[in-house]
């Protein structure tokens, strides 16, 4: 494709909230964008909207009133004269009516095309997609909806499997099966629950690889089909899928693997006819065997360990790429000598089942120092409203190994300090300070495995503040009454 | 050869009776706080005293023990064993000491031997001399403590429960003290202590007996407890010191008032005179002074009722530090003008049930007496009591010869005991050991147990060792519960602290986990908080120095008033629920109990989206399985399942469908049934389909 005029952006519309809306922000205003957000009510003291350059008014808290209603966030972006969306993760960022609606209405769509979008969210297709392109990808069965075509296929195949919803994503949706007595009640509740979650009840089996670590490529594609990626991300500490630790890069690949899962990824990319960023995630068994097994198509939560050791903006990249700047780089250019990690802090309780923390955060000692990085959506006095996802800061630490990187992640951990809600923090101090999380012997079981060991902290606020909570008490009573 | 903690009890005993001075235990921060200040003073302003007590050349510093303890968990919210610890390092060069009231620790309880014995192990490494006395004198209560004390190498300090009346006779401690030194292996590592601890024993009587133990036991090294209740302290100190007591218990000068010790400073002035030398380092005792006398203000709301030295204490012989609680109890139930009558009715209960009144003793002779009095009182006013006080007193002159009085006296005095404590039965019946001069008369059987007396004493009442017949307790069982109770693996100290004082201590940990160690902060704020807008309070915490400063206290709004305190520089709100709201609000909201089965909490803070599966609605009288779905709570877009703990019908459905829940709160209250039950439950069930 011939390389055309890039156009211009003076205003973006970013499509979220939190964190990645105040990232996404920053490098905007590097860029001499000016930015325009939208909010809820529950949002309207939120920090993205402080930070931002303009603001607009969606609607009320739920989700699916504002932040997901597609008429209202390109009206908004169309009537603040922006020029492009930004749709960041989560909400409408997987979703390709949103892509398509953007275009509709003369906005640049900072991401891959919708066509693309709609193939990536079906998970069949996907498979079907990245298997034409020679990638090797899990054995699995589409469509089920009998437990016997699942019993059939675990005997095929071998104990256990995994059900997955078509819909799926974020790694909700997914229920393992470790025999054939499981298969109905299991296959039952996973319909259930997509249905429930995605709006859709489809779903699929596929072998659930025993001992696997999840290992990611962050590629980056330009208009004229010009593809290269930026190494790999390691994602294994999950917990029911959710990540809660990333790093790049994997301490399980060496060079050659690397190279050659880097070839896969970059080819697969060009066949989808990708654009902008995008991810291709792998399973990786234990004998160094990797399976495909989905494309995310959009920024990811973890794209800050790539940038940290790669020294590139990945969303300046997406802006630039999306607009019609052609990649400049060559796949050799992009050196790693470096190591990241990153843990995300979220507002909720691992000791409570991770049952989400919401309130006020009364008082809030941000990270900071040498070689760590922290994106946050949060400030000392805002609300962490019951309505999104409770990803409130992630914390990012570098070094020129994985040691070191460690190290400064503890330092960091450490020093962030929060009142108010309670946090993922105690427990990913434990994750840093677990033998076999130091010594990379982990698979995405880790954190399931070693559960009770992790939660073994005691969790107490800061001394200084409850002796505050005394002395207001006292004060408000006149009296002390329990020495009385 | 001076005396110091780092060694052995024999070299410090040794040194003790080869030295010609006397010293002195000072009482203050335990027992004067205690018999005098209701045991309020904060660990703040005490461990200030611990750098001039540490070079007062006193032999110890009593600072642990007695009914401190409790008060620490229960209402001064100080962790014993931080106490204990704080003391230790503030003050290396001179013993501590605490009071352990044999079978009963440090609680109101008898324990059994393996509690004991874990208990008095824990705090070994804190207490170097440890007092110990049994309110019956007998002897074998004491021995599971005496075999830790010594075998951990401190110094074990039995004391005998000494009083004045015909029966505590010379021959009669003499014989105590035999017992005493054969468990303690003879006079070498151990010090005896004579406990006066209601103050009764006149300058002749303490120097008789103390001469009296020493014909028997030249070597013994002996010390003198005793309170000042009687107005008689100083001079039977010097008369016991004299006698060849080599250890004197006083308190500080400023600490004085009537029911705890005598001061320092006259005590040492009049032995001085006397020809007596002391080992006083006598700036450090006044240091000491001047900093109490800079606090010791702060308390004069827990000051006794009463005010003013007593002699009557020779007939009632209430002891020092059971005043305090006393009065306490008294003017909080609104009976504090009965206090007279009370007492009177102990000098002469003391007469028809003979055992010393200390530690329980001295609780079982309160509630009974405050009991009697009170009951009459509301039967028939002061003239009733009156009437009752006088009859005692001819009973007793009349040698308790029921004969002797008309039939509604006879009814009069069995009726006494009618209302009896089960403190009192069991007394009665042996279970804190044999009385000390034999069981009292039948007629206070019969009084106490009705009409079955014989049939009780002959079954229930025994005489050996109350130990002996107590089984140990199962740790790991109580380890569990207390985990259960505070959510967390409780530790070695928590555990040692609650099996002594199960309710205070899940308090006492609720306390500290919601409001931190308020033991830093400074008497005045413990006590009232902070007053005047734009006043503040300093304190350090590790070292580091902390500010908080109070802004404004908003007006009360349904039940709340806001707090706002500029905390190290950073402003914060505080919504403080108001006592009146409190009670409605817990009306509000029920929290699961987890140690009640069959309450069933919520697991998070969210909404009731449905209440049971996606089947079945469920309804009160609705039977469930163990593991079914009974309801889902969704929060943050996460529903969670709350699972049914157990076989059961549902009693009750303690929410409605779509409402907001917090964490902890009570959803559904499940009947488990029986395995029979189920079967029946499920046949019945069937039947009526059928029908």
């Amino acid at each position: 494709m011939p390389e055309s005029q890039p156009k211009t952006i003076r205003k973006l519309f970013i499509a979220n909230r939190g964190e990645i809306a105040c990232r996404t922000i920053r490098t905007c205003w590097e860029l001499g964008i000016r930015t325009v957000v939208g909010y809820s009510d529950c949002d309207a003291l939120s920090y993205h909207v402080k930070l931002s350059d303009e603001a607009v008014h969606l609607g009320p808290s739920p989700a699916a009133l504002s932040y997901m209603d597609i008429a209202k966030v390109v009206d908004a972006a169309r009537r603040t004269g922006c020029e492009a969306v930004f749709p960041g993760y989560g909400f409408l960022s997987e979703n390709a009516e949103f892509a398509r609606a953007c275009r509709d209405a003369g906005l640049i769509f900072i991401g891959p095309s919708s066509e693309v979008i709609a193939r990536m969210g079906d998970k069949i297709a996907t498979k079907q997609t990245l298997a034409d392109a020679g990638v090797q990808i899990i054995p699995g069965l589409p469509r089920v909806t009998s437990a016997d075509q699942m019993v059939k296929f675990g005997k095929e195949v071998g104990w256990p499997i995994i059900i997955k919803a078509v819909a799926g994503g974020g790694g909700r949706g997914m229920h393992r099966v470790d025999s054939a007595d499981q298969a109905k009640a299991a296959l039952e509740r996973a319909v259930s629950i997509s249905q429930k979650l995605f709006g859709r009840g489809e779903v699929y089996v596929e072998k659930y690889i025993r001992g696997a670590r999840h290992i990611e490529f962050q590629f980056i594609a330009d208009a004229y089909g010009r593809v290269i990626h930026l190494g790999d991300r390691e994602c294994s500490i999950q917990r029911r899928h959710q990540k809660l630790v990333e790093e790049a890069p994997s301490s399980l690949l060496d060079d050659r693997l690397r190279n050659e899962m880097g070839h896969v990824v970059v080819k697969a990319a060009k066949e989808i006819g990708y654009v902008t960023a995008g991810t291709l995630e792998f399973l990786v068994a234990p004998d160094r065997r990797y399976y495909a097994i989905e494309v995310n198509p959009r920024i990811q939560v973890e794209h800050t360990v790539t940038e940290m050791i790669v020294g590139l903006d990945i969303i300046r990249m997406m802006i630039r790429m999306a607009v019609g700047t052609p990649l400049r780089f060559r796949q050799e250019e992009i050196r790693i000598t470096s190591h990241a990690i990153q843990c995300r802090v979220n507002a909720e309780d691992p000791k409570n089942d991770f049952a989400p923390s919401y309130g006020t955060v009364t008082y809030l000692r941000q990270v900071s120092g040498p070689f760590v990085r922290a994106d946050s959506g949060i400030f000392q006095g805002c609300e962490i409203p019951p309505f999104y996802d409770s990803l409130i800061s992630k914390i990012c630490s570098v070094g020129k190994d994985r040691p070191t990187a460690i190290e400064r992640m503890r330092r960091a951990l450490s020093e962030f300090n929060i009142w108010g809600v309670k946090t993922t923090i105690p427990l990913l101090k434990k994750i840093m300070d677990h033998p076999d999380f130091v010594s990379g012997r982990f698979d995405t079981d880790f954190i399931d495995e070693h559960l009770a060991e992790l939660l073994d902290y005691v969790e107490d606020e800061d001394e200084i503040l409850k002796i505050s909570r005394f002395i207001a008490e006292i004060t408000a009573l006149g009296k002390n009454p329990y020495c009385r | 050869m001076t005396i110091h903690p780092s060694k052995s009890p024999r070299e410090n005993v040794a040194a003790l009776r080869n030295d010609r001075r006397v010293y002195f235990t000072n009482t203050g921060p335990r027992d004067t706080g205690q018999s005098d200040y209701k045991n309020r003073h904060t660990l703040y302003d005490l461990i200030r005293l611990a750098p001039f007590y540490n070079r007062s050349g006193y032999f110890s510093i009593e600072n642990h023990g007695g009914a401190r303890f409790h008060q620490n968990l229960l209402q001064n919210m100080i962790d014993p064993f931080e106490e204990a610890i704080l003391w230790k390092e503030r003050m290396p060069d001179v013993m501590t000491q605490t009071l352990v009231r044999s079978t009963n620790l440090w609680g109101y309880r008898m324990y059994p031997r393996n509690v004991i014995r874990l208990s008095v192990k824990a705090f070994l490494p804190y207490v170097d001399v440890w007092r110990c006395f049994d309110f019956l004198n007998y002897v074998p209560n004491m021995i599971p403590i005496a075999e830790e004390v010594m075998k951990g190498g401190k110094l074990f300090q039995p004391a005998i429960s000494f009083s004045v009346s015909e029966d505590c006779t010379d021959a009669y401690y003499r014989k105590v003290t035999d017992e005493i030194l054969r468990i303690s292996g003879g006079t070498e590592s151990v010090i005896l202590c004579i406990k006066d601890m209601a103050g009764v024993g006149s300058p002749g009587r303490i120097a008789q007996l103390t001469d009296a133990l020493l014909q028997k036991y030249p070597d013994l090294v002996i010390q003198y407890h005793r309170h000042a209740t009687d107005g008689l302290a100083v001079p039977a100190l010097a008369a016991a010191a004299r006698a060849g007591v080599k250890i004197l218990d006083v308190t500080d000068d400023p600490f004085t008032r009537y029911y705890g010790h005598a001061p320092v400073r006259a005590v040492q002035a009049l032995l001085q005179e006397m020809g007596i030398d002391t080992r006083l380092d006598l700036p450090g005792v006044d240091k000491a002074a001047e900093a109490i006398t800079g606090f010791i203000g702060h308390y004069q709301e827990f000051e006794s009722q009463f005010r003013g030295f007593s002699y009557k204490v020779t007939e009632h012989r209430m002891p020092g530090g059971a005043f305090p609680s006393s009065f306490e109890q008294a003017a909080k139930g609104g009976f504090l003008p009965l206090m007279p009558y009370i007492l009177r009715g102990m000098s002469n209960g003391n007469r028809f049930i003979e055992y010393f009144d200390v530690t329980p003793g001295s609780q079982i002779t309160w509630t009974t007496w405050a009991g009697i009095i009170q009951y009459h009182y509301k039967e028939g006013g002061l003239k009733q009591v009156e009437d009752l006080l006088d009859l005692c007193e001819r009973f007793i002159a009349r040698g308790q010869s029921l004969d002797a009085f008309r039939p509604e006296e006879k009814e009069a005095l069995l009726g006494l005991y009618a209302r009896a404590t089960d403190d009192l039965k069991n007394l009665l019946l042996g279970k804190y050991g044999p009385l000390p001069f034999g069981w009292p008369a039948d007629w206070v059987y019969q009084s106490v147990f009705g009409d079955g007396w014989r049939e009780k004493i002959a079954k229930d009442r025994f005489e050996e060792s109350p130990l002996a017949k107590k089984s140990d307790e199962e740790i790991g069982r109580v380890r569990e519960e207390l985990q259960k109770k505070i959510e967390r693996n409780p530790t070695e100290e928590e555990l040692v602290l609650y099996l002594q004082h199960p309710g205070a201590v899940v308090d006492f940990i609720r306390f500290r986990t919601r409001f931190g160690n308020t033991t830093v902060l400074p008497t005045g704020i413990w006590f009232d908080g902070l007053k005047a807008f734009g006043s503040e309070v300093n304190f350090e915490t590790r070292g580091k120095p902390n500010t908080i400063k109070l802004i404004s206290i908003g007006q009360e709004v349904d039940g709340v008033k806001h707090i706002v305190l500029s905390v190290n520089s950073t402003m914060h709100v505080f919504p403080v629920e108001m006592p009146s709201h409190k009670t409605v609000q817990k009306a509000g909201t029920r929290f699961a109990d987890p140690t009640v089965s069959g309450q069933v909490a919520s697991p998070i803070m969210g909404n009731v989206w449905r209440i049971g599966d996606k089947d079945r609605i469920l309804k009160t009288g609705d039977i469930v399985k163990e593991g079914e779905e009974i309801m889902n709570i969704e929060a943050m877009k996460v529903e969670t399942a709350v699972l049914a703990p157990g076989h059961g019908v549902i009693r009750e459905i303690a929410v409605k469908l779509n409402e907001a829940v917090v964490e902890k709160q009570l959803l559904m209250v499940l009947e488990e049934l029986p395995p029979e039950e189920q079967k029946r439950t499920r046949r019945s069930k069937t039947n009526k389909k059928t029908r």
